[in-house]
């Protein structure tokens, strides 16, 4: 086995995670759990191979993607915030109406069975960092990635620096820990809760457009493949912090690399290994909230409401 | 309401019962009308006339004697998932693992039913009691965090969904595969199938076992103490404690039960249908299930309606995609706006003047 190859594929698979990782760590730190990830993705994903294979220009397939993948955070906004809906229902909603959306309008906008594949696409072109390229192994790993891995990898500490440095993360975060707290002081709460959404859309589109022009360059049915789950089970994983998110999507990825490249050379079976993510979430959510229930209040455990 | 018993010139039980009954259907029945709309706008867009894709849906699941049993084949796993998704929302849990217990409960089915060799009237209630097991054991972990650490069962069963998928996908592939170039089981024994109706589709008793528990939780939920401690739960969990009931023993009963239920939806497809357990043999019926729960606003008899509605819808799409060509997930789109109106709870005057005054 190769550990160039499977390096290079693990960054390749984290970026779409990243940025669903870093668009839900926000809502989530503003105390709305987005469940819906995986339905902005979809929606990106094919309205941005679909404008690139209409338009043939690159930016405006990321402007048409990041914009659809933000009108259905707005949507699932909206149902949540204006009109009291249940954040979870509306999500799974919201999720499985992208699913169906796009495969209607993959059959009978694109006339395609399953899978769009335009024959001329525009490509990201890989960007050279002449110095970094010096560097002896890692060197052919940093440099020589499309833009949007380096987004996805600067968004990073994008997010972190705006949680934790800014005026606006913390009502973020103070949403997030004490809604009625922050309304006291003044805060407007729906509308906080309402720009991570956005945000939300704004990252989980640009994790679509590079799943259908990054690292493919085809639209299929339900391409995400669960990566918003994975993405969740991340932010769970790390309780929404920036920073340890994105080591979590990391080791993920590195898990997926090793699915995808240890069939070659070993028996284990590739499912058994895309179980971790899930199985760790699992675990994580199980140890927190023992945890939680130990750590601050002995009362708390008979407490049937969820923290 | 009372008043009008007391002053209703007509008929003493007439108009009681339509009283009772007609504001519960106005919201469902305004939720599937906007979303015929919207999805007509939608086939009106890509270039199709939306009064033909809808006779055809209406004629390829109604019209006939093969497309009714085709819906009917359609509406029996919903009929377990939608259940059991109504019981545990009811309760104030949202079971998404339905998908998952599923799977298990299909698992296990198609183990039992051709590891276990047992005679005609003993095979297929085993296979059946397996299944429940298999689902109520997917249910329990999210379950017991729920009730011990106060994790959200939502997000538990959400993971538990993929780990089912994965781990039957693994057992299916490789080790216990039956020999052959499908990814299945082996066959069941024929005396652990369930009885087929018909040779035209595969309805089967399992429709029959779905009504009967449908119609066995409506008398539960409305004549038996768990019933009512279940609906005051889902009302208010902290109120339900306080006066009296074990919120946590009730929870973790009714998350076992839905999950025993949505395991039948597996043993159903399993034992009824396919006769073996393939790998992935769910277009997503767990999930359906959501739909027809919240369309049939968690009433056990509303699941009835709500799954043949969307039995129907799911037979219709495909005869809609072989004669139209408009994609069947047209009917998914139609589903999940349903759901998505239904989740509102806006808070406009006269929608709330109008629950006010349409309280039972």
């Amino acid at each position: 086995m190769n550990l160039h190859a499977l390096l290079l594929a693990a960054i390749r698979l984290s970026t779409p995670l990243l940025f669903a990782a870093m668009g839900g760590a926000l809502t989530y730190q503003a105390g709305m759990l987005n469940i819906a990830l995986d339905g902005f993705m979809i929606v990106a994903a094919f309205f941005g191979v679909a404008t690139a294979a209409a338009t043939g220009s690159l930016a405006l397939a990321v402007i048409a993607a990041v914009v659809s993948a933000i009108l259905l955070a707005a949507l699932l906004a909206t149902f949540n915030l204006r009109l009291n809906a249940d954040i979870f229902i509306a999500g799974i909603a919201v999720t499985f109406l992208s699913y169906g959306l796009t495969g209607l309008l993959l059959k009978n906008l694109l006339g395609q069975e399953g899978v769009f594949a335009p024959p001329a696409i525009p490509r990201f072109t890989p960007i050279r960092l002449p110095l970094v390229e010096e560097i002896p192994l890692l060197g052919s790993l940093l440099s020589g990635q499309t833009i949007l891995v380096y987004a996805a990898f600067l968004s990073v500490p994008v997010v972190a620096w705006s949680l934790y440095r800014t005026r606006w993360g913390l009502r973020v975060r103070m949403v997030g820990a004490a809604p009625d707290a922050a309304e006291a002081a003044g805060i407007r709460v729906g509308r906080i809760k309402a720009q991570t959404m956005l945000l939300s859309g704004l990252f989980c589109g640009l994790g679509g457009v590079y799943l259908s022009l990054g690292y493919l360059s085809l639209f299929a049915r339900e391409m995400t493949g669960e990566r918003g789950l994975i993405a969740l089970a991340a932010i769970f994983f790390a309780r929404g912090r920036p920073f340890r998110t994105a080591a979590a999507v990391l080791m993920f990825g590195c898990m997926s690399a090793l699915a995808v490249e240890l069939p070659q050379v070993t028996t284990i079976a590739p499912e058994l290994l895309q179980l971790v993510p899930y199985l760790a979430a699992v675990a994580a959510l199980g140890v927190i909230g023992a945890r939680n229930v130990r750590g601050r209040d002995r009362h708390a455990a008979w407490r049937f409401e969820i923290e | 309401m009372s008043g009008d018993l007391a002053t209703s010139p007509v008929g003493s039980w007439a108009r009681p019962i339509a009283a009772r009954v007609l504001p519960r259907l106005a919201e469902p029945l305004a939720a599937v009308m906007i979303a015929f709309v919207l999805g007509g706008l939608l086939v009106l867009l890509l270039g199709y006339n939306p009064l033909l894709v809808y006779a055809t849906l209406l004629r390829g699941s109604l019209i006939g004697w093969p497309n009714v049993l085709a819906t009917l084949q359609m509406m029996s796993p919903l009929l377990f998932t939608g259940l059991a998704v109504s019981l545990s929302l009811r309760a104030g849990l949202i079971n998404v693992g339905a998908e998952g217990q599923m799977l298990i409960g299909g698992l296990c089915a198609g183990v039992v039913g051709y590891a276990v060799r047992l005679p005609a009237p003993l095979a297929a209630p085993t296979c059946l009691v397996a299944a429940m097991l298999g689902g109520a054991l997917w249910a329990a972990l999210p379950a017991w965090l729920r009730v011990s650490y106060s994790v959200s069962e939502l997000v538990v069963c959400l993971m538990m969904n993929p780990i089912a998928k994965l781990l039957t996908s693994y057992l299916a592939t490789r080790p216990l595969k039956a020999p052959g170039p499908t990814n299945k089981l082996p066959d069941i024994s024929a005396a652990a199938g369930l009885t087929n109706f018909s040779i035209f589709a595969q309805v089967n008793t399992g429709l029959l076992i779905g009504l009967l528990l449908c119609g066995a939780f409506a008398v539960v939920n409305l004549r038996t103490r768990p019933g009512l401690e279940w609906k005051l739960m889902g009302l208010n969990a902290r109120f339900a404690h306080y006066s009296g009931i074990q919120v946590r023993r009730r929870a973790v009963a009714i998350m076992l039960i839905s999950g025993a239920v949505a395991g039948l939806a597996g043993a159903e497809q399993v034992l009824g249908e396919y006769h073996a357990f393939y790998d992935s043999f769910s277009p997503g019926y767990g999930f359906d299930g959501i739909a027809v729960a919240m369309l049939a606003k968690l009433n056990p008899i509303g699941v009835i309606f709500a799954a043949f509605l969307f039995g129907a819808l799911n037979s219709g799409g495909d005869v809609l995609q072989m004669l139209t060509g408009v994609d069947k997930d047209l009917v998914r789109v139609l589903q999940f706006i349903i759901v998505l109106v239904l989740s509102a709870r806006p808070s406009w005057r006269w929608y709330k003047a109008w629950r006010e005054a349409s309280r039972p």
